[in-house]
Order: C-alpha cells, then sequence, then structure tokens
C-alpha cells in the first residue's frame, strides 16, 4: 500500500522479472519469454533450462580451456560461449554493452600487461615491438599474452552462460532436488549469501567511524594489516551476532522441522536439458577435434 | 475484548513457575540486543539472580498480551520461551514448565513448535531469507511441508492482511523498514500457528513505519483468531491494543496480570515506582494530580491522549502551565560568539550522470553553543547526510557538493581528520563501529593520543569521563563486552573527550528501550548546558519535545521547518509532511477546548509540579 521504497544497504541483487507462480498469476513474464520460476518458455530461452545444466555443466569445459596453449582454441570457445549468451540468453542492454565492449578491452588490456611479463628468454627469435624504459615488449611475448587473455575471457563466458540465465535460489532448488544435498545446507547457505551486500555497508561505515576517531596505524603494508584488523573485530561481531539473529528467525519459522520441506518450484529436467549438455561438450569437442587441426592445416 | 472465551477454553500458552539463567558467557542475542539490556545487567552480569523468576501466566486463544517491565528482566527471554528458542537455541537453564497447546516447548524443538507459536522479531534486517516477499512468506509453510497450492493461499492470504501483496516479486530490501516488519508479521501469520509472538517489533522503526505495524496488528487483534503475546516499550500505541496487561518487575518477578485498563491505569503508582514506563497520558494526569489540579480521576487515569484531553476539559480552571520552551541557553547564545556550526545553501548530490540523486537541497542552519538541536524526518529525508557532512564523516567526491559546511571556521570536507576531531565529535548509531582498541580507557584515550595531548592530562581526562559516564569498575574491559548501553555511553565518552565545539549524534536512541534513550538525553541536556553545541537525529517524538532546544524538520532533502519543538511539532503540515507523528502529551493539549492556554504544552516538564518519578529530564 504505502510502503516507501528506501534503496537497501547497498546495490543489491534483483531479480528483474515478476516472480508469479502464484494462484494470481498470469502475467505472461517478460520480453525473453519464460517467467522466471517456473521453467515454462520456449526452448531458445536458456532461463528455461535446468540451472545445474547451466551453472555446473560447462565446468568440465572451463578446466579443459585452462590447459589449453594455443590461441584457436579458447577463442573458438569463447565465440562459442558469446553466442549462446547473445542468442540464448538475450541479456538486457547495460550487460550486452559490458560484454561486447569491456571483454576486448579486458583482452587487449591483459594482453599487453601479460606480454610485458613474460620472460623475453624464452621468446627468442621474435622481434621487438617497443621498448618503455626498462620493459620491453616482444612479439613472442604479445602471443603469450593474447593466449592468456583468451582463456581467461572464454572462461569468463563460459561461467556467465549459467550466470546470466538463472539465479542463487533456483540453483540452491536444483541442488536439493536433484542433487540430494540436504536442504538445510542449500538453505541456509542461500541466506548466508545475503549478507554480503550488509557487510560491504558495514565495512564502508567502519571505516569512516575509525577515520572521525582520527586513528592512524601509519603507513606500510604492516600498518595495512592492523588497519583491516582493527576493521575485522566490529565485522565480525555485527556479522556474528546477524548470524544468530536469522537463524533464530529461521528457526521460529519452522525452518528444520521436517526431513524434507515443501518444492514449490518443482525444476525440470527435460530433452531440452539433455540436448544442451550434450552440446556443451560436443561443441568444444568438435572445435578441439576438428576444427582446430582443419584450420592449422589449411594454414600450414 | 475476548477474555470470556479465552476464559472457557484451556490456554493456549501456559507459562509455569518459570525461572531463566543465562549461560555464563552471555553472548545470546536476547541479552545482546541493546533493547534488553543495559543498567539492568551493569549489576546481574555476572551475578547468579535469574530473570525472568518463578513468572507464571497463560495466554488464552484470541487474547492480546502486553508483556511490560524494566529493562533487564528478562521479558525478551521469556518471549524466546515461548516457542523453545530458549533454551533449545540460546542457550540458558530453564526451570519451571512452557505448554503450548498442551506441548511442552522441553520436549519438542522450535521448528516443531512453529505451527503453534509464531515470532515476529526486533530488527526487521535479521528476518529476511529469501530473494523475494512471496518466497519470503511461502518459507514458513514450506518448511512445515504444508501442500503447494495451501503454501500459496496461505501465502496470498498473509500478504494481503498486511497490504503486501502487490510487491510480492519485490525483493525484501526495497521495502521500508516498516514495510519489513510488516512482511515479518505477514511470515509469521502464514504458518498459521493460533499465537503470535512479537519481541519489540517497532524498536528499529520511524513514526511512520511504527504507524504501519500497528494498523496491521489492529487488524490482526480485530480479526480475533490470532492470540497476540506483544513485548513493547512504546506504551501510547500498544495501549490501544491489547486486552491485558503482565507486568514484571525488577529481578524478573510477576507483579501485576490483569486487564489494560485495571493495571495501567489503575496500578500507576505501583508501576511508576518499579521504574516501568507508563502511556504519556497516564504519567502526565499523574503528575497533574499530584500537583493538585483538579482533574477528576475518579473514573481512573486516562490511558489515551483523548481521554487525557477530556478530563483537562472537564476542568473549569487550570492553573499556569510551565514556561514554554524557550530555554535559557539560546537566548545566552549571543554571548558565547555566534553559531559554531554553520550550514549555508548546501546541496548533496550522491552518484553521477543520469543515476544521480539529490539528497539535500539548499539547506541552511546554524547551530550555537549551547543548542541542543534535534534534526528529524522520515528515513530518506537526508537527516544522517546532513550530520555526517557536518561531522566530516562523509568526505563529497568533487562537484557533489554546492554551498559550505563550517565547524569551528574548518570546513570539515577538507580539514585533516585529527585536526577535526578536536571541534566536533561523531557518534555513529551502532556504537561497535567505532570503538578500535581492547580496553575501555584506552579507547578513551585514543583521540588525545594521536592529537598529542601529555600523559597527565589524558589520565586526568579519562578518569573524569570514566567517572562521569559510570565506567570506571569496567575500565580495563573489552569495549566489546560491554552491554549495549555501556557501549553506547562508551561511543558518546569517545566522542566528547577531545571537548568538541559540536557533537553529533546519529539516531543515538535506535534500538534502545525508552530508560536507555532517556538516560542518554539526560547526558546529552548535561553537555548542551555546559556550552556544547549538540545535534542529534532523532525520529523519537516525545523524547525531541521534552529534551531539544530546537527542531529542525527535514523532507525530501529540505528544511521544512526551524524552530522551538512546540512551534515545529504543533505544525500539522509540517508533520504529515515529515512522516512524522504529534507528540502524544501534545496530541492531548493541541484539542483542548476550554483551555487555549494550554494547547501549546508538548513537554512533561512543562506540566505544573516537577516531583513524579520516571519523567525524563
Amino acid at each position: 500500500m504505502s510502503a516507501v521504497v528506501r534503496p537497501g544497504p547497498a546495490g543489491v541483487e534483483t531479480r528483474p522479472a515478476a516472480v508469479d507462480p502464484g494462484p494470481a498469476a498470469g502475467s505472461p513474464g517478460d520480453r525473453s519469454g519464460a517467467r522466471p520460476g517456473t521453467f515454462a518458455g520456449p526452448a531458445w530461452d536458456l532461463r528455461t533450462y535446468d540451472p545445474l545444466v547451466t551453472t555446473l555443466g560447462p565446468l568440465p569445459v572451463v578446466v579443459f580451456v585452462f590447459t589449453t596453449r594455443d590461441l584457436l582454441t579458447p577463442a573458438l570457445i569463447a565465440a562459442a560461449a558469446l553466442a549462446v549468451v547473445l542468442v540464448m540468453v538475450r541479456p538486457p542492454g547495460r550487460v550486452l554493452a559490458a560484454l561486447l565492449l569491456g571483454l576486448p578491452l579486458l583482452a587487449v588490456v591483459m594482453t599487453v600487461s601479460f606480454g610485458v611479463l613474460t620472460d623475453p628468454h624464452t621468446v627468442d627469435g621474435t622481434t621487438l615491438v617497443a621498448s618503455v624504459g626498462p620493459f620491453e615488449l616482444w612479439s613472442g611475448a604479445l602471443v603469450t599474452g593474447l593466449a592468456t587473455s583468451l582463456r581467461t575471457v572464454a572462461l569468463l563466458l563460459l561461467v556467465l552462460v549459467g550466470g546470466l540465465s538463472t539465479t542463487g535460489a533456483d540453483v540452491v532448488r536444483a541442488m536439493v532436488q536433484q542433487l540430494r544435498v540436504p536442504y538445510r545446507i542449500g538453505y541456509a547457505a542461500l541466506a548466508a549469501l545475503r549478507f554480503v551486500p550488509r557487510f560491504g555497508h558495514e565495512l564502508e561505515v567502519i571505516r569512516s567511524a575509525h577515520r572521525v576517531r582520527g586513528v592512524d596505524h601509519g603507513r606500510g603494508p604492516l600498518a595495512g594489516l592492523r588497519r583491516q584488523a582493527g576493521y575485522a573485530v566490529p565485522l565480525l561481531a555485527g556479522g556474528i551476532r546477524h548470524g544468530e539473529r536469522v537463524s533464530l528467525a529461521m528457526e521460529a519459522r519452522g525452518f528444520g522441522a521436517h526431513p524434507a520441506r515443501t518444492e514449490r518450484v518443482r525444476i525440470p529436467f527435460r530433452a531440452r536439458d539433455v540436448v544442451f549438455l550434450v552440446a556443451t561438450y560436443a561443441v568444444p569437442a568438435t572445435i578441439v577435434l576438428v576444427v582446430v587441426p582443419a584450420l592449422a592445416r589449411s594454414a600450414g | 475484548m475476548s477474555g470470556d472465551r479465552a476464559a472457557a477454553r484451556s490456554p493456549l500458552l501456559a507459562v509455569r513457575g518459570v525461572s531463566i539463567r543465562h549461560h555464563e558467557h552471555d553472548d545470546d542475542p536476547a541479552h545482546d540486543d541493546p533493547a534488553h539490556d543495559g543498567a539492568a545487567d551493569d549489576r546481574s552480569r555476572g551475578a547468579t539472580a535469574p530473570t525472568p523468576c518463578d513468572v507464571t501466566f497463560d495466554v488464552g486463544p484470541g487474547e492480546a498480551v502486553l508483556l511490560l517491565g524494566p529493562s533487564g528482566c528478562g521479558k525478551s527471554t521469556l518471549a524466546l520461551a515461548t516457542n523453545g528458542l530458549v533454551p533449545h537455541v540460546v542457550g540458558a537453564d530453564l526451570d519451571g514448565t512452557v505448554h503450548v497447546r498442551g506441548r511442552s516447548t522441553a520436549d519438542h524443538d522450535t521448528p516443531d513448535l512453529s505451527r503453534d507459536v509464531a515470532m515476529v522479531f526486533q530488527d526487521p534486517d535479521a528476518q529476511v531469507v529469501t530473494g523475494t516477499l512471496l518466497d519470503e512468506v511461502c518459507f514458513g509453510p514450506e518448511n512445515l511441508f504444508a501442500p503447494v497450492d495451501d503454501v500459496l493461499a496461505r501465502a496470498e492470504d498473509a500478504l494481503r492482511r498486511v497490504g503486501l501483496w502487490d510487491r510480492r516479486a519485490d525483493d525484501p530490501v526495497t521495502l521500508s523498514g516498516g514495510g519489513r516488519q510488516r512482511l515479518a508479521i505477514a511470515c509469521a501469520l502464514a504458518l498459521g500457528s493460533p499465537l503470535l509472538v512479537l519481541d519489540e517489533p517497532t524498536a528499529n522503526l520511524d513514526p511512520a513505519g511504527t504507524e504501519e505495524v500497528y494498523a496491521v496488528l489492529r487488524e490482526v487483534v480485530s480479526t480475533g483468531d490470532r492470540a497476540v503475546l506483544l513485548v513493547e516499550h512504546d506504551l501510547d500505541a500498544a495501549v490501544s491494543l491489547v486486552d491485558r496487561v503482565v507486568v514484571l518487575d525488577a529481578a524478573g518477578r510477576l507483579v501485576l496480570d490483569g486487564t489494560t485498563r485495571d493495571v495501567l491505569a489503575g496500578r500507576a503508582d505501583l508501576l511508576a515506582d518499579l521504574g516501568v514506563w507508563l502511556p504519556t497520558a497516564t504519567l502526565a494526569a499523574l503528575r497533574l494530580r499530584d500537583a493538585g489540579v483538579g482533574i477528576d480521576t475518579s473514573g481512573g487515569l486516562p490511558l489515551t491522549p483523548a481521554e487525557l484531553a477530556a478530563l483537562l476539559d472537564a476542568v473549569a480552571v487550570l492553573p499556569d502551565h510551565g514556561q514554554p520552551d524557550v530555554p535559557p541557553t539560546t537566548r545566552d547564545a549571543g554571548r558565547a560568539g555566534g553559531p559554531t556550526l554553520v550550514v549555508e545553501h548546501l546541496t548533496f548530490r550522491r552518484g553521477r550522470g543520469r543515476g544521480a540523486t539529490t539528497v539535500l537541497h539548499d539547506v541552511s542552519l546554524a547551530v550555537a553553543p549551547g543548542e541542543l538541536v534535534a534534526v528529524v524526518g522520515s528515513n530518506g529525508a537526508g537527516k544522517t547526510t546532513l550530520a555526517q557532512l557536518a561531522a566530516g564523516v562523509l568526505r563529497a567526491p568533487r562537484g557533489s557538493l554546492d554551498g559550505s559546511v563550517r565547524v569551528a571556521g574548518l570546513d570539515p570536507t577538507r580539514t585533516d581528520p585529527r585536526e577535526l576531531a578536536g571541534h566536533v565529535g561523531f557518534v555513529f548509531q551502532n556504537p561497535e563501529h567505532q570503538l578500535v582498541t581492547s580496553r575501555v580507557d584506552d579507547e578513551l584515550a585514543l583521540g588525545l593520543r594521536v592529537r598529542g595531548v601529555p600523559d597527565d592530562e589524558v589520565e586526568a581526562r579519562v578518569e573524569d569521563v570514566l567517572r562521569r559516564f559510570g565506567l570506571t569498575h569496567l575500565r580495563d574491559r573489552h569495549p566489546f563486552l560491554l552491554s549495549g548501553g555501556q557501549k553506547r555511553r562508551l561511543s558518546v565518552g569517545t566522542a566528547i573527550i577531545c571537548r568538541p565545539d559540536v557533537l553529533v549524534l546519529d539516531e543515538p536512541t535506535y534500538g534502545q528501550d525508552r530508560e536507555r534513550a532517556a538516560e542518554l538525553l539526560d547526558l546529552l541536556t548535561a553537555l548542551h548546558r555546559e556550552g556544547t553545541a549538540v545535534v542529534v537525529v532523532s525520529h523519537d517524538m516525545q523524547l525531541v519535545a521534552e529534551h531539544a532546544t530546537r527542531v529542525v524538520a527535514l523532507a525530501g532533502g529540505r528544511v521544512v521547518a526551524d524552530g522551538t519543538p512546540s512551534a515545529v511539532l504543533a505544525d500539522d503540515a509540517v508533520l504529515s509532511a515529515c512522516g512524522l507523528r504529534v507528540p502524544a502529551l501534545a496530541r492531548a493539549t493541541r484539542g483542548l477546548v476550554r483551555h487555549p492556554a494550554w494547547r501549546g504544552v508538548t513537554r512533561l516538564v512543562d506540566l505544573p509540579v516537577a516531583a513524579v518519578a520516571r519523567v525524563p529530564a
């Protein structure tokens, strides 16, 4: 009715669209076509997929990308992941801008800085591209840097496939329902996640409180440590008390009354999930076993 | 209203001879809450006397019962015992028995008992578990393993009852404090339990939030399908809600159990002696009666402002009331050489680009030595921002600030914090935030040492503050091991030991009971009388009315009123613009028909005579 909207303690995750599986449900959902929380919607929409398939599924690929050393493999896998995000997640404008402008920028910065840091002896036989003061940038080092930055970008995009298409709550639900994780652990972890923005805000207040007291621990790394320790005590004291209160509130609301609890949202595992999971491994495998050798042959 | 119905059936809640002794380490939330401890545990800490002690009472179906007692009497602990949190979760020894619908809390754990007892706690932030209102309300019924359709039906019903159904998809953090507490009530209702226990549900809320919560509670009580056990200090709000009052004394023993009117009006003298707060109207009537003002209390003392007004209007002639609040200190201000805190045309923006919001619009304000200025307004009105800018806590990024702030001639946003600390002290809402050492006396000495004050003077000043704030016997304690009231006193002590010209306090009464709050404001009154300029951000209207020499009201980042408490608090347009309420006494006097001269009376101290116990200041 007249509840005044007050900004939370800090930027806090808000779910974008109406979560409404209730009796009065009826809104056809947002432009993405899916109604979050119901997992009903067109097959192109990754939000309708099993959250475990989209978040845990790509993890073996992430591990594999770590082990690559060439340029092509991470580049192609990154491109595939980006395609999935663009077509199947269709993120809002700001996220899209961050992806399409931010990631290339990150890649360039990392390429150059890793290139500078690479030991020049390992790249004998390449040419010197530039030198500023004591820093020398060799073309071979630049290639190494590019490979590293491509791996990082690929890794980020693979994680974003799940990260942009589901919520923490749904991942926990899926873990409880499908992986048989005890709900007490799952939901307690979920409640604990909500502490994070609160702690960020609290830390900010403690910092300014200490500054007002005129506390100065001096300069240097040791003083920095002392300063952090000074923040830790009030932060922990507040955190522990908050945690205790939340756990009292949870128990008072019946948390742990039964070995199982009602799952209001059933997370389906359907044909589309199987297809996506198979594709998650088939596409990188094809890239590694077919596309990259073919390109290498045609280049060679 | 439902007393006879209750008598006919077996009690819903049966408390029999309950004594609770906390475990030695005392780190449980019930005792740790600033609202629940203070002076009382100054003496009980380490002592072995149980609080509550041998308490027996019942709550019948549909009854609304208020549990009352001075701080430290164990009423919150008793509330936690109704659903087994004491002793199952919060470590304590419980003697006696608590039965809920015939089930003993000793044999059933808290989650199991939640189908019979639902609980609402003090801190709205510490009760949110999930990411949307709907998930939040469903959380309880889901834990009780209710079928999905039932869960959703209960959630919808509960959210509609508290008026939040339209916001079911929102994140709870986007609600106001009052909104989150209404959500907590909805969560309790959704459990479907016949008893609702509320432990100081409005202690952390502003007046608008308190109003919202009481509107919801009134609806719940009037429906009559739930019994309510309420622990609350704000009697002016609670008195209209409850059928019965159970009173504990400072030792945690039950002293009274009867209908609201019998207890609060009939035994008001006894309650005042016990150190239990009374409704403002009752306090005022006691005071008037003792002063020999001929109010007719044969029909009982008044409980509400309206009843007090009726009593006053029944009297033909009222004596002159005390001086309206033109405090002597304000008149002396000129002598001290003009204002020490000057804010001129201050405009402050937060964020940048399109997302920027203007938090303060063209705010001007001057505070002279010896003034106690209360900055009031609803949440989000810019009170804290103004206070933080004035004290140099908030360092404004370049370009975000127009206008100027001067404290003792210095610009607090540019001055070195150490130098500034000698001129302006700031006390944060949570005292723990600004405690940085491991001993109470070191904590006090810190501000002096960093400013290079000689050792012998540091020692003398520390002794002085320890004594004044009643902390001498705790000097070697770790500040975090103090009680809430003690921590608050220490944090004020650290701010004033540098003898600042200006002391700024952000919501110093937040989450504290009225007794602690009154004690703190007495301390501030002493300070401002000695010549310190004190600025208090607060929304406790009766305390503001009693103590402030001036009130500055903010709404939407603008100053909408600046004047004496009686002038500002009598202005309906200002109060409604600020989302504030008229203090209880002013509500009684403003509508007087026969005594226009009394319409401006807002403070108990302005009433004739000063011989009643428990009156602050």
